[in-house]
């Protein structure tokens, strides 16, 4: 049974518009399926222009949107049968979310320790014995920053990239089985992005968390995920290993988001090849 | 130092559109007689040729939208401008907009110079039509006749592939890639010669964006206007600018021809930076930068990127390294790359 982290089966979400007289159906998730593995941790990506459902997929993942049809189980628990705070704080146990812009995930007007020590009071029955700074600190270290470095300080004395981190070091401190990332490093600096990136493969690779890395970026989606699941207008319409469904995109709507894709790299001899001089 | 900022360049060696000198744009506030001085821009000099697109890149909080709201002359306390010039070819001896009267300004905006912003709905006035955003900003400088100015603006518009219908609906009934078309179309349409572009693409869908790059790219061949294009995605740079400057901690550091900064990059910020990319079929692991962007209210001294550098020598805590020119149109900012004697 529980040889799954993760089983969404058919899900559906319509959101429903306007009122009594004009109703508009919007149907923002279609019928996706998609299943992870129990012991194997693997990141997933899924990719998708705006307005493709990919954040409402996450949602519904998270437990934050209830779908319209279709069974969510994750560990083999129908996330509808979760009620109650004690079965919501086991459900948050097991699956963390990261979100987009960290300086909105954190209260600009309380200290960044206080989530930390917050998350793990909420935890500590079913983390260990250990007191609550050092599991703060613990969890820090797993992210490269320290207790000792972001102690005492506000969001907006941090880098958006520090901020990252104390976001997934707080994630973390649930020891999630599974972290839904939406659009994790969009917000970030391009020279602490890869670092996040980075972090993530080691979050796979030492502590076996599975992560669901939501992004437009093709180019960092292809640097880390294994499995890829491009979405389009609900639908997932092509998935697969990640590097053979980027080399080589089959569906047209993967060909256009691959060719839309603005490589950092200049194409032999362009348009703006002006100055080709070699300096040595 | 600005030898090496109006270099001759063969066949463009006319005056540059726009030549910053020196530039110093700080934060100044004062609380309870504590004086505080951000300083943002700090020592910048650079030049915009004409008919060129002119990148910008750098990470946030490294000064770049101090630099065009210097540039724009979109100055309000604490932001001031300490010291040095910007000195438009079409608005000679003011050494920048702010120090030009009112009136100068007034003549020289959207006709010679204009902006496409990264949240067009802040271009265009949420409560009134399209077409009276036309009117309001474009026809004073276009003038003759109401009809005529429509059939320019309707051909305008198809331009930037928008039916005229457009102009008869309100800003939030447009999607945001039609929204960010009719504000290019507005800020093109009267073809200044000097167009800023402040992360005009960054809002918009990865598909929507190479459309509107494209677009950008067309009406400056058309019209032969220089664009200040600034933007940190590193993508968009490598796609639609000719030159392009890095700035780092609110100097900058580098600048060169796009194609050379991507193959050569010299300073070793840019270095990090091109590396750190990830490309499509590259497997390669890639590394980040170590450490945390500096304060700009209390930057390191000497070099502002010594902490982070793997270069960094002793000379780079003291003294601030110039720009030089370490090749053919590549100037860098750096003791390891110029010799000690930079200074």
């Amino acid at each position: 049974m529980n040889d799954l982290l993760l089983d969404v089966r058919d899900v559906s979400k319509t959101f429903v518009r306007g009122g009594l007289f004009s109703r508009e159906e919007i149907v923002a998730v279609n019928k996706v399926s998609l299943q992870l593995a129990a012991g194997r941790p693997e990141i997933l990506a899924i990719i998708g222009e705006s307005g493709s459902g990919k954040t409402t997929l996450a949602r519904m993942i998270l437990n934050m949107v209830t779908p319209t049809s279709g069974r969510l189980l994750l560990d083999g628990t129908d996330l509808a049968a979760i009620s109650g705070s004690a079965g919501r704080i086991a459900f948050m146990h097991k699956v963390q979310p990261i979100f987009q812009n960290p300086f909105e995930s954190f209260n600009p007007l309380k200290r960044v320790e206080r989530y930390l020590l917050m998350t793990r009071r909420r935890f500590a029955a079913a983390a260990g014995g250990s007191t609550a700074a050092t599991a703060v600190d613990a969890a820090l270290h797993k992210v490269g920053l320290s207790l000792k470095e972001v102690g005492g300080r506000y969001p907006h004395e941090l880098s958006g990239g520090q901020l990252q981190r104390v976001a997934i070091a707080r994630a973390l401190l649930a020891e999630p089985k599974l972290i839904v990332a939406d659009e994790p490093v969009s917000m970030i600096d391009a020279s602490l992005r890869i670092s996040i990136v980075n972090l993530f493969r080691t979050l796979r690779d030492e502590l076996g968390i599975s992560i669901i890395y939501i992004t437009h970026d093709l180019a960092t989606a292809y640097y880390i995920s294994d499995r890829i699941l491009i979405m389009q207008k609900g639908s997932v319409v092509e998935s697969g290993d990640a590097r053979a469904v980027l080399t080589a995109p089959r569906h047209p709507c993967t060909r256009q988001l691959r060719e839309a894709a603005l490589l950092p790299q200049i194409a032999g001899g362009g348009a703006n090849a002006s100055g080709t001089t070699q300096v040595i | 130092m600005h030898a090496s900022v109006e270099q001759p360049h063969g066949e463009q060696d006319v005056q540059p559109l726009l030549v910053v000198r020196d530039l110093q744009a700080y934060y100044r506030t004062s609380h309870a007689g504590v004086r505080r001085a951000i300083r943002a821009v700090d020592g910048v000099s650079f030049a915009v040729r004409r008919g060129e697109i002119y990148g910008l890149a750098g990470e946030s909080s490294s000064g770049k939208t101090t630099l065009i709201k210097s540039i724009a002359g979109a100055i309000k306390p604490p932001l001031e401008i300490v010291g040095g010039s910007m000195e438009f070819a079409f608005l000679p001896g003011y050494g920048g907009l702010h120090r030009a009267p009112p009136a100068q300004v007034e003549r020289i905006r959207w006709r010679h110079l204009s902006y496409i912003m990264q949240g067009s709905m802040n271009v265009l006035n949420p409560v009134r039509r399209i077409r009276c955003s036309f009117t309001d900003f474009a026809y004073p400088h276009i003038g003759g006749s109401r009809q005529q100015f429509e059939q320019q603006v309707v051909a305008h518009l198809s331009r930037v592939r928008l039916d005229p219908s457009v102009l008869s609906a309100f800003p939030h009934e447009l999607s945001g890639g039609m929204r960010q078309r009719a504000a290019l179309a507005l800020a093109t349409i009267c073809r200044p010669g000097f167009i800023i572009a402040d992360e005009p693409t960054t809002a918009l869908d990865v598909v929507v964006q190479k459309e509107v790059l494209g677009m950008i790219r067309g009406i400056q061949r058309e019209t032969g206007s220089s664009v200040l294009f600034v933007t940190h995605d590193m993508g968009v740079h490598a796609h639609i600018t000719d030159r392009l400057a890095i700035m780092y901690a609110g100097r900058l550091v580098e600048e060169a021809a796009t194609a050379e900064i991507f193959r050569n990059p010299l300073h070793p910020y840019t270095q990090n930076l091109i590396a750190s990319l990830p490309r499509i079929g590259e497997d390669a692991p890639r590394a980040g930068l170590g450490g945390a962007p500096p304060n700009l209210a209390d930057p390191p001294s000497g070099c502002r990127f010594h902490p982070r550098c793997p270069l960094a020598r002793e000379i780079c805590s003291r003294e601030v390294p110039v720009m030089r020119e370490a090749g053919a149109g590549h100037r860098v900012a750096c003791f390891a790359v110029n010799g000690d004697d930079g200074a």
